[in-house]
């Protein structure tokens, strides 16, 4: 049964907020290698040759992302983004919190793959916890001379600010949190441009999430090739899996990429005694479920977008027979429309309207064509939007209507007509 | 050139054009809310998304560059689709107050759910509760509820009035509109917010529940409450003007209206409004007609003209008239052989640039644009827009300094310089024009106290300076004159349109010699401190009810046209002064030779002087500063104005 521990080797063992007990376990020798031995573009290439996508969600394949950037620019920024917020994800909460070195070493190294010399770390306003953590972490680390001017001895500098959040989870919206970061309010940009051409500030910037950078100290560590023989065909190396909802054991779980989807809830103690699997949600709160006949499948981007859901951040919730699918509905569409930042029209006015009505089918109140009208609004809204956050709001919902129509059909009141 | 097909019609568009702009050039509506022409792109109403061939998603409009080859749907089921969708969910919480919002006949969201909407709603729940008829500010009323959340409003704030004061509250489904501070939302440009807003959410207080558009007559004329010259439309109903709106495709304002132009133009109702001659008898005025009038002011000057000469007698103004009362102004008096005439009643100097004088065009290519005196925003609003809008899109640089030299370097190697004076102070003037005669391209603009000001002078209205600017036997400009009234050697003082006791440099000596003048005629709408003086006050016209033309700071011959019908026994200065030449018997050219004298002299551009010349030099004290004038404080009539209440500094 493949647990693999990368990232998350020594956590829930051993201490590893101390900048002592992380070099003792190899700490900080990749970065002196690349600053010694490494130009940025060897970093890239090792990126390149390992596969490593996006673990934040969107899953974009991190070298392409940092090509982008303008040969010509030489003031560009690197935006880590710790506003980690999709429901049913954890895992950057505990990297942040349990192995706050590993973040800033693959902080450091993503800086210098790119050249930059000024990197930002946006921690959502919630951890704070893991933002002292952290601060604490990255005064050791300034200490040791791991960062600020010439790094050792040589001709590279690099500064790092922390920013904390302030409760919004569209500031996890790259665009969002660049805009948040610049003191504005946390809306979204237009794109294009693009932040690898207008990002913070105007400048070419690249945001990447915690985990990616993370990975990014193994793979310097034991090579590309070691990343890349991991996983399947277009989703190489190891995800750490955030498991919660009706299993024995929630946690986080690092696995290879391509490790089933029953292998994962096993490995999470399986299902409580007596109960049926329903559902599983397997990429966060904007992915659509999957089901009994899904449990087979690979745990990959691909495989997972192919049927009809998304692997996206790794928020992997279990659902029982236990499960009141209206009230899950119910749920996650309120927490989109109070999440929504209200720019766009379908992701504001649809949001907040189906939210509406889930919460008169929750309690029972339901009318006829409440089902018809949710399935439309919904699907309408998808692909109209600023953001994805607009686009959100559908999957869950519809999957699980579809699959589950009684739950809701059963919600309508006694008597039909309008109900205030 | 790009080339693309948009519905199967060719477009040939230069590039970087967005595909909305694009739309129009083969008249392909695609409705819009947030995007504006004036504001760029804001991606965020989605009602403008079209197909692209090639793209499995509807894309904005307002955010898409053409691209040669480019396939565009603005119609077909999925493009209606997506519209229906957007109109449909603002409909959800939009409040159904079509029948008492002022918006309606003109509202973007009735046109486009007529065009565009399902004709059902499947809402089955309440609407949103959010704050109604919000007292913004002085001028401005806020519905939140009517809000689509387009932020026109916002960016119009923080891009084109550099003002910043709305911005949007809370997040989501609660998003409003609010004041940044919390405190009411005043500048000098609040009203096109209104004009913005595509729906009834931001409305103007001075038109609140007044009308329906299409009860509205509508007349295009220009503003004259400052020297910009802005197009605008009076809109009257049954005689009565209930609003002015801007013109969109002015190339004068750039499609703005300043709050002044906008909203300062209720005087022509105020209770307090002259509406008969007045004379003076014992402490205060009797009413008298205008016979008794016309035949007091001839005698009085020529009584005058044959007891002291024509050294005792004089005329102040033009700078608030029309062109043609100008030309007719200094056209009666000169035949007098008066020489004592002047529109300058306040700080002012010179308002023709001369030589470099420039079209506004040339401020949108300056490279460097240098402001010398009065502040532009209260000077000259509309004006300051258009500066900072080559500062922030064409990278114009603002130069503020305390010397020519200065200034002068600061400018460094650009080759295309706008100077844009107060015409206040000569010696400034003329050391900023020597200074920046080595420069390829420069242009120069005065921006005036008052709006017909360089009309005035083009007409004639100077004391050495004659029409077309042709030098004449001088005369005493307007503080020479008040000299000469003080020391009792003035007979006869006949005022237009101008309020020197309130806006002259020193008022206090202003008025007493203004009080040692025997005859003081004024011409006014209102009791100002000027005509509180005079011995014979007429009641005149405002620029809503007179036909004519002015004169704006770059030279361009502009039409006044009249939209009211002036109270019974209310006149024009020209009538006046028609009748004061049959009185005196002086005659007075035809209209027609009147126009064609005026449009000659407007077309005459002097390049014998720039900027600080000799001939506009007066006695006029040189350390007169007024405090704290804001753009409501000109001319006398927004005092009288009972809709400005909450508008007075």
């Amino acid at each position: 049964m493949p647990v693999t521990k990368i990232l998350t080797a020594g956590i829930g063992e051993v201490d590893m907020r101390g900048i002592g007990a992380y070099r003792q376990r190899g700490g900080y020798k990749q970065w002196e290698r690349v600053v010694r031995e490494l130009q940025p573009s060897d970093v890239l290439d090792l990126a390149e040759k390992s596969g490593l996508r996006g673990r934040g969600g969107a899953a974009f394949p991190t070298a392409r992302k940092w090509s982008f950037l303008p040969s010509d620019k030489q003031l560009r920024y690197l935006v880590c983004n710790c506003d980690e917020a999709e429901p049913g994800t954890f895992k950057d909460h505990m990297l942040l919190e349990d192995a706050p070195h590993l973040v800033l070493e693959g902080m450091l190294i993503g800086a210098y793959g790119i050249a930059c010399h000024h990197a930002f770390i946006y921690i959502r306003g919630e951890f704070k916890r893991g933002y002292e953590i952290f601060c604490a972490a990255l005064e050791e680390a300034r200490n040791a001379g791991y960062l600020g001017r010439s790094i050792f001895g040589g001709v590279y500098d690099l500064e790092i600010t922390v920013h904390r959040g302030a409760g919004a989870y569209i500031c996890g919206e790259e665009t969002g949190l660049l805009n948040s970061l610049e003191g504005k309010r946390g809306e979204p940009r237009l794109k294009p441009p693009f932040p690898a051409v207008e990002g913070l500030y105007g400048m070419p910037t690249v945001v990447n999430n915690v985990e990616t950078l993370a990975y990014l100290v193994p793979i310097l560590e034991r090579g590309a090739q070691w990343f890349a023989s991991v996983g399947t065909e277009r989703s190489k190396g190891y995800k750490i899996v955030s498991v919660s909802g009706h299993v024995r054991n929630p946690g986080n779980y690092e696995v290879a990429l391509g490790t089933t989807v029953r292998e994962i809830i096993e490995l999470a103690g399986g299902l409580r005694p007596g109960r049926k699997f329903m559902a599983v949600q397997p990429g966060g709160g904007s992915s659509a479920c999957i089901f009994e006949e899904h449990l087979n499948l690979p745990y990959d981007y691909e495989s997972m977008t192919k049927a009809g859901s998304m692997l996206g951040s790794g928020g992997f919730v279990v659902f029982d027979d236990s499960t009141d699918f209206v009230n899950a509905a119910y749920n996650l569409v309120r927490f989109f429309a109070h999440e929504s930042c209200g720019q766009c029209t379908p992701c504001r006015e649809g949001g907040s309207w189906m939210e509406r009505v889930l919460e008169r089918l929750v309690q029972g109140r339901g009318i006829p064509g409440d089902y018809e009208m949710l399935l439309r609004v919904s699907g309408s809204i998808t692909g109209l939007n600023l953001c994805a956050l607009g686009d959100s709001i559908e999957p869950f919902l519809k999957s699980v209507m579809l699959r589950f129509p009684d739950q809701f059909k059963s919600r309508v009141a006694a008597e039909a007509g309008r109900q205030w | 050139m790009v080339n693309l097909t948009i519905d199967g019609v060719p477009v040939s568009v230069p590039k970087e054009t967005l595909l909305v702009e694009a739309a129009k050039t083969v008249k392909q509506e695609i409705p819009i809310y947030c995007y504006h022409t004036k504001l760029g792109p804001a991606g965020l109403c989605r009602i403008c998304v079209v197909e692209i061939e090639g793209m499995p998603k509807l894309q904005i409009a307002c955010n898409t560059a053409v691209a040669d080859g480019m396939v565009v749907r603005t119609r077909g089921e999925r493009v209606e689709a997506a519209r229906a969708v957007v109109l449909e969910l603002f409909l959800v919480n939009h409040p159904l107050d079509c029948p008492i919002c002022d918006k309606g006949g003109e509202c973007d969201l009735q046109d486009y759910a007529m065009a565009y909407a399902r004709g059902t709603s499947d809402v089955a729940d309440s609407k949103l509760s959010k704050p109604k008829a919000v007292d913004l500010g002085p001028t401005i009323v806020l519905d939140e509820e009517r809000c689509i959340v387009c932020q026109r409003c916002v960016r119009f704030d923080d891009l084109i009035a550099d003002q910043r004061q709305l911005v949007v509250k809370d997040r989501g489904a609660h998003d409003i509109i609010a004041t940044a501070t919390n405190r009411p939302y005043r500048h000098n440009f609040t009203g096109n917010v209104t004009e913005l807003c595509p729906v009834g959410a931001l409305t103007s207080k001075t038109y609140r529940f007044k009308s329906r558009p299409w009860d509205l007559n509508r007349t295009q004329t220009t503003c004259t409450q400052c020297a910009v010259g802005c197009q605008q439309f009076a809109d009257v109903r049954y005689g009565k003007l209930l609003r002015t709106m801007l013109v969109e495709d002015d190339q004068i304002s750039g499609g703005w209206l300043c709050d002044r132009g906008r909203y300062n133009v209720g005087f022509y109702e105020s209770p307090e409004r002259l509406m008969q001659p007045l004379y003076r008898k014992g402490g205060g005025f009797v009413q008298i007609g205008w016979d008794d009038a016309l035949i007091l002011w001839a005698k009085a000057i020529r009584d005058a003209l044959e007891d002291r000469g024509p050294a005792s007698v004089g005329a102040i103004g033009g700078g608030r008239l029309t062109n043609e009362e100008a030309f007719a102004l200094q056209h009666v008096f000169r035949r007098l052989s008066v020489k004592n005439l002047d529109w300058r009643a306040g700080l002012q100097r010179q308002a023709s640039p001369g030589a470099y004088g420039a079209p506004l065009a040339a401020i949108d290519g300056a490279q460097v644009i240098a402001i010398v005196g009065a502040s532009l925003v209260e000077r000259a609003p509309v004006l300051w827009l258009r500066v900072r809008k080559a500062a922030l899109q064409n990278g114009a640089r603002l130069v503020y300094a305390q010397s020519a030299q200065e200034a002068r370097a600061a400018a460094g190697e650009a080759t295309r310089v706008a100077l844009i004076w107060d015409g206040v102070d000569l010696g400034i003037g003329k050391s900023y024009a020597a200074a920046f005669a080595d420069v390829t391209e420069l242009s120069t603009l005065i921006a005036s106290e008052q709006g017909n000001a360089r009309g005035a002078e083009a007409m004639g209205m100077l004391p050495s300076v004659g029409p077309g600017y042709a030098p004449v036997p001088p005369g005493l400009d307007t503080y020479a004159m008040l000299d000469r009234g003080k020391t009792g050697n003035l007979s006869v003082l006949s005022i237009f349109g101008a309020n020197p006791a309130r806006n002259g440099a020193h008022p206090t000596a202003v008025c007493e010699a203004l009080d040692a003048v025997p005859f003081v005629v004024v011409s006014e709408l209102f009791m100002t401190e000027t005509a509180s003086l005079a011995t014979l006050v007429l009641p005149a016209m405002g620029a809503f009810e007179k036909h004519g033309t002015t004169t704006n700071l770059s030279g361009e011959l502009l039409p006044v046209n009249p939209s009211l019908q002036s109270p019974e026994f209310v006149r024009s200065d020209f009538e006046m002064l028609c009748g004061l030449a049959d009185q005196l018997g002086v005659t007075m050219p035809s209209l027609e030779e009147i126009d064609r004298a005026v449009i000659a002299n407007i077309a005459k551009v002097p390049t014998d002087f720039t900027f600080g010349d000799e001939r506009f030099a007066s006695t006029a004290p040189r350390n007169g500063v007024v405090e704290g004038r804001t753009i409501l404080s000109g001319g006398g009539t927004w005092l009288h104005d009972p809709l400005m209440a909450g508008m007075r500094a």
